[in-house]
């Protein structure tokens, strides 16, 4: 009880003393909290935009001739050789006809005078919605262009790669700001808790000649640290959350963002963000101590 | 309770302060230490609190190597030793309260025996009426009894006091020296440096006098 009366009054004392560059830091938190989550929700989104995408995606492999059951069954496996797939469907001259027919509706008397098969025979092959085989989708069609007797193959080439290509460069910036985020957290805590160590240097000394334990001594800067992780990265989040139901509400309605469905960081996420920024807020008072207070 | 042997200390680049002294003080003694200025009184009570190291030489207290202790052990040590310094070293932005709590805070004592005690103490000291007073404004005389204050508010099993009455008057020397032996009679080892006749003029304790950092003679009081 009276451990923690103790450290709460000497971490009051603290930040009476050096409030101005606590509040700096607190920024300094909150502003990489923000800027890295920022990124991080729109590369979360991003995502699943890329996955809603993923959902209508086909690779068309236009065939020379209509394969023979075993010729088919030799397809498949080269195809899988490659990656797993989610489905293989072959595609007959006749059955492309219905189809094609079917989207004209009204229209399908222009085809009267064609012949039932004039239309190549195909393969619609259904890749896995995963990550990692829609990023390898421009190698998988150009496998697929080699296999024996294909014409082409065609999927929505290049607004796929386009996105994939952001998405990637996204990551990226993920990862620069969240080495940024890691950087000034250390950074500025272990800095402002230097500040106060030199302040208070004449008390700290006093201390530890009347025989402070060195629990006494660094549980209110560890502290101090923890609570600026703390409320910085809750600050942080609070904001970008702010800026989302902004920009959501902003673009509400008709247009092309309203088609894509944004969504803010689920609680296990923003734990995470938390728990992190706390973890490096107090590994940065820690140094801190490490370096100027000689016990 | 206290054991020097051939300790010698020197201070860069080369005082040498005390050469060679060996001295056994018991538990619950009360022992002066006199001797001019610079004698090497105040080194002896830095040695022995481990502020500073012996350059060579034992300091043991209750069988401890002192200079050999770290961390936990050594910070259980110290506040068990109550240190009345020379330069005071109060700090100047807070209390007379708040510095005599100090030594009990780091002790984890509840707040409220804190404040019995520190009231109880001003009392004895007469500075009843400084308790919140910022010690950079008391005089000199006033900080010095708040440093002895503080040096036996957490009731420690050993006292050191450095020249506890070079500024006070005739009375207030008397309730320290009043104060000093309740520590004593409590059951506590006081040892006072001191140039100071007037405190150890009627003593019956033993009394060291320092030469030039060497012993020129320990004797007791009521032989002297
Ligand atoms: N930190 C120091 N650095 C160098 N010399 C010191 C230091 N402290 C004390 N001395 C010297 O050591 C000698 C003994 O000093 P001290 O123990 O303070 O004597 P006293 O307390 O009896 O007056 C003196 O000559 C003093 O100048
Ligand atoms: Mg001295």
């Amino acid at each position: 009880m009276s451990f923690w009366f103790t450290v709460l009054r000497q971490v009051g004392r603290n930040l009476r003393q050096t409030w101005m560059s606590q509040i700096m830091t607190l920024l300094t938190v909150s502003l990489s909290v923000l800027i890295f989550s920022l990124f991080y929700l729109i590369y979360t989104n991003m995502l699943t935009v890329g996955d809603q995408l993923g959902d209508d995606l086909r690779l068309i492999v236009y065939l020379e001739e209509q394969p023979v059951p075993e010729m088919q069954e030799q397809l498949r496996r080269k195809i899988t050789a490659f990656d797993d797939v989610e489905e293989i469907k072959f595609i007959s001259p006749e059955e492309a006809y219905e189809k094609f027919a079917n989207q004209l509706g009204n229209d399908r008397d222009v085809l009267e005078d064609m012949p039932r098969d004039f239309l190549p025979p195909s393969i619609e092959v259904t890749p896995l919605k995963t990550l990692r085989s829609l990023n390898q989708i421009k190698l998988f069609s150009d496998y697929l262009a080699k296999l024996p007797g294909t014409l082409k193959v065609q999927y929505g080439q290049d607004w796929m790669e386009r996105f994939f290509n952001f998405t990637r460069l996204l990551s990226i910036v993920v990862l620069l700001s969240g080495s940024l985020l890691i950087l000034t957290t250390v950074f500025m805590v272990a800095y402002t808790i230097r500040l106060t160590i030199f302040g208070r240097h004449d008390e700290l000394e006093l201390l530890k000649l009347v025989g402070a334990t060195n629990a006494y001594i660094r549980t209110p800067f560890l502290l101090e640290g923890l609570f600026q992780g703390l409320l910085g990265s809750m600050f942080g989040l609070a904001m970008l959350y702010m800026l989302f139901r902004w920009i959501t509400e902003r673009f509400a309605g008709p247009g092309f963002l309203s088609m894509i469905q944004f969504t803010f960081f689920p609680p296990v996420t923003i734990a995470t963000i938390i728990v992190i920024s706390v973890l490096l807020c107090t590994v940065g008072s820690h140094t801190s101590m490490q370096k100027y207070i000689k016990v | 309770m206290v054991e020097l042997i051939k300790v010698s200390k020197r201070y860069p680049p080369d005082v040498t302060a005390l050469s060679s002294v060996s001295l056994s003080v018991d538990r619950g003694e009360m022992f002066f230490i006199i001797g001019r200025s610079g004698a090497g009184k105040t080194t002896i009570l830095k040695l022995i609190s481990s502020m500073e190291p012996p350059t060579s030489g034992l300091v043991e207290i209750s069988g401890q190597t002192i200079h050999r202790l770290k961390g936990g052990k050594l910070a259980k040590l110290r506040q068990k030793i109550g240190v009345a310094y020379q330069d005071f070293k109060l700090l100047t932005d807070r209390t007379a309260a708040e510095n005599i709590a100090i030594s009990m805070e780091v002790s984890y004592k509840k707040p409220q025996i804190i404040r019995n005690r520190v009231r109880s103490l001003l009392e004895q000291l007469d500075l009843a009426d400084k308790h919140d007073t910022i010690t950079g404004e008391l005089s000199r005389g006033e900080q010095q009894r708040v440093t002895l204050a503080r040096a036996v508010a957490n009731s420690p099993t050993m006292v050191l006091v450095d020249e506890p009455t070079g500024n006070l008057d005739a009375d207030t020397t008397e309730r320290v020296v009043k104060l000093l032996q309740n520590s004593h009679k409590s059951g506590a080892t006081v040892i006072i440096a001191t140039h100071d006749e007037s405190i150890y003029r009627n003593t019956s304790c033993r009394i060291m006098e320092l030469r030039q950092g060497a012993i020129h003679s320990i004797v007791r009081g009521d032989q002297a």
